[in-house]
């Protein structure tokens, strides 16, 4: 059973007296496991996907199913709570929370978890080890670089062991050589923690790094890219089902 | 609910300085005001009814409406009174009957040449019968005519903190000058409460020389409550002798009339503080808006990450509460500090801020309800915004 499955998948506003609709009837599957880059032109529903899959927005119609859970049939409070175990997102502009140091900041999504005190500890030291940034754990993110906030953003991500990492352009605000880095940390916490990770990217050479591209075009997944090695890649057709 | 840290309420307030400084300054004077018009109504109230006594009765002149400013009447009334009115209760020999002056004049304390507006009782020793609320504490009560050069008198404990003098400038042997004449303090007195704590006393005909007047205010008659003189025989003395020109009052009455004269005050003074505190809590309340507004892509980030609204407006509301509990805090113990026993003197005596339990308690409630209005308004106004929308914020 894919980790994330949505069918019908649509989301519409109101904007005065028009109907925008970002995604129209969507049907997609991501395996767990799975790093899948999303792109696409602004407004083909790439950032209104990746809320939904974020539990952030609710679909219009449809269904989304992440983890065995129905999405839209739970309430506010249960999507927070939701939110707070299965997904974490990494966002383009970092977004944390300037008074607190880089260590309350991973440690934040932890307090809303029963953990004893030295086992909240023990897990935030180890993702800012695992994002290489321990060393800056008492400073403010106005001390960081927009490189080391961004790698404080992900320790705060995988803090919870979320069963979907989603990042919002991660590589967007940075200098070639911090995306880079950024992008290396992404690879291998899919390669060698099997994440399962979904990137909304504009940057082709950051998609490369992905398993597959989603293409989306006014709604729907317009063509899949997967990738078996770093060179070698196939393209599939657009269809009405996208499976990576 | 899982509660964001409380360090993240105590750090977010020294995010902006500027803000902080405007908020704080808009909670403070929101508390003062309280404050300040809870403890001037209460300085009221307790003036006007710790200075009134069931047992006596106020006589004045017919023409006066019930004001002892505008009241004349002639010195020897009281005379006439005691000799008159049958069962006036007497001590020694002595009718308890105190015919009082009662002036808001121009003093000079010590070297200072500067007048000051004091306001002066012209009384003689009957009156510490009819006031027994008045009580000597330090050396005595003044003599009429004890030395040619200056006369005597007494000043009650608040008369130095309503004259702004600092504490001792009426202390025992302290020389001042009513009208240019020469008086020399020989006592002190207190009447805790009453409106003639910050008075100055000085024998009757002095005050009337000094003053170059030749009418006195009021008689105050003490009444026997077991079948002696009651407020009907006065009265009925009054209407009998109409040359006299007195109308007669119970001193309760006296003063519940004053109560219905300062009630439109009493409304001025809570719709004026009202006015300006509706506008502090309406600056406070934007100030706080502005700070939480600016933090709304933090507020859809905690939201992202799984904190649920609910924390997010206790955090405001913690943050909040700080700002204005400090605030509220230095606000009370500025009006204690500044305003605690400072009068404003009217006819018949004077209305002392009382920064009290009450007083303080009404600043500290403007205080919590600034904090709570401005929480929920700003919260509110941030937590409308869907997750989406306040990531996408500025």
């Amino acid at each position: 059973m894919p980790l994330v499955e949505a069918r019908g998948l649509t989301r519409t506003y109101r904007k005065g007296e028009q109907e925008i609709r970002p995604l129209d009837g969507l049907d997609l599957d991501i395996d767990a496991g799975r790093f899948v880059a999303l792109m696409g032109p602004s407004g083909s529903g790439k950032s209104t996907l990746l809320n939904l899959l974020a539990g952030i927005d609710r679909p219009t119609a449809g269904s989304l199913v992440v983890d065995g859970v129905d999405l839209a049939a739970l309430s506010r409070r249960e999507l927070a709570e939701w939110r707070s175990r299965k997904v974490s997102i990494v966002f383009q502009l970092y977004n944390l929370v300037p008074v607190l140091t880089a260590y309350e900041n991973v440690e934040l999504p932890l307090l809303l978890h029963d953990l004893p005190r030295r086992e909240r500890h023990a897990r935030v030291v180890r993702a800012l080890e695992r994002a290489h940034i321990a060393h800056r754990h008492d400073h403010m993110p106005r001390q960081l670089s927009g490189g080391e906030e961004q790698r404080v953003a992900i320790a705060r991500a995988i803090v919870t062991e979320p069963a979907l990492l989603l990042a919002d352009e991660p590589t967007g605000d940075l200098d070639r050589s911090s995306a880079e880095s950024i992008l290396d940390l992404l690879s291998s916490l899919h390669r060698d923690e099997g994440r399962t990770i979904v990137m909304v990217t504009h940057d082709p050479r950051a998609a490369e790094r992905a398993q597959a591209t989603l293409h989306l075009e006014k709604g729907r997944v317009a063509e899949t890219i997967a990738r078996t090695g770093a060179k070698e890649s196939s393209r599939a057709p657009a269809n009405t089902e996208a499976h990576a | 609910m899982r509660r964001l840290p409380f360090e993240y309420s105590v750090r977010n307030l020294g995010r902006s300085p500027l803000r902080l400084s405007l908020a704080f300054a808009g909670a403070l004077l929101v508390a003062a005001l309280a404050t300040a018009a809870a403890a001037l109504l209460l300085g009221m109230d307790r003036a006007l009814s710790a200075s009134a006594l069931h047992a006596n009765a106020i006589v004045l002149g017919s023409g006066s409406e019930e004001s002892l400013e505008r009241s004349e009447i002639q010195p020897a009334v009281a005379s006439i009174l005691a000799a008159s009115v049958p069962g006036i209760p007497a001590i020694a020999g002595t009718a308890l009957v105190s015919p009082e002056a009662v002036m808001a004049l121009p003093v000079e304390i010590g070297d200072d040449p500067e007048p000051r507006r004091a306001l002066v009782r012209g009384v003689e020793p009957a009156a510490l019968l009819l006031h027994p609320g008045v009580r000597v504490v330090e050396g005595r009560f003044p003599e009429r005519g004890a030395s040619d050069l200056a006369g005597e008198a007494m000043v009650g404990l608040r008369a130095e903190r309503q004259l702004a003098l600092p504490p001792g400038s009426l202390s025992l042997g302290t020389r001042v000058r009513i009208e240019g004449s020469e008086f020399v303090v020989v006592g002190r007195f207190e009447a805790p409460g009453s409106v003639m704590e910050p008075e100055i006393w000085a024998p009757l005909s002095d005050v009337l020389a000094a003053a170059k007047r030749t009418t006195i205010s009021c008689v105050v008659v003490a009444l026997d409550p077991e079948g002696g003189a009651a407020l009907q025989d006065l009265a009925a003395f009054a209407a009998r002798r109409l040359d006299l020109e007195i109308a007669v009052l119970s001193e309760e009455e006296y003063f519940a009339s004053l109560r219905r004269f300062f009630a439109p005050l009493r409304w001025m003074i809570v719709v004026a503080a009202a006015l300006v505190a509706i506008g502090a809590v309406l600056g406070g309340l934007n100030t706080l808006h502005a700070a939480f507004a600016s933090r709304s892509r933090e507020v859809g980030t905690l939201q992202a990450l799984g904190y649920g609204r609910g924390a997010v407006l206790l955090s405001f509301a913690q943050e909040s509460l700080l700002l204005t509990a400090a605030a509220s805090i230095a606000a009370v113990l500025l009006c204690r500090a500044l305003l605690d026993g400072v009068g404003i003197a009217f006819s018949m005596g004077t209305f002392a801020f009382r920064v009290d339990a009450t007083a303080v308690a009404a600043g500290l409630a403007a205080g919590l309800a600034l904090a709570l209005l401005g929480a929920l308004v700003s919260a509110l106004a941030s937590l409308r915004r869907t997750i989406p929308e306040a990531l996408r914020a500025p």
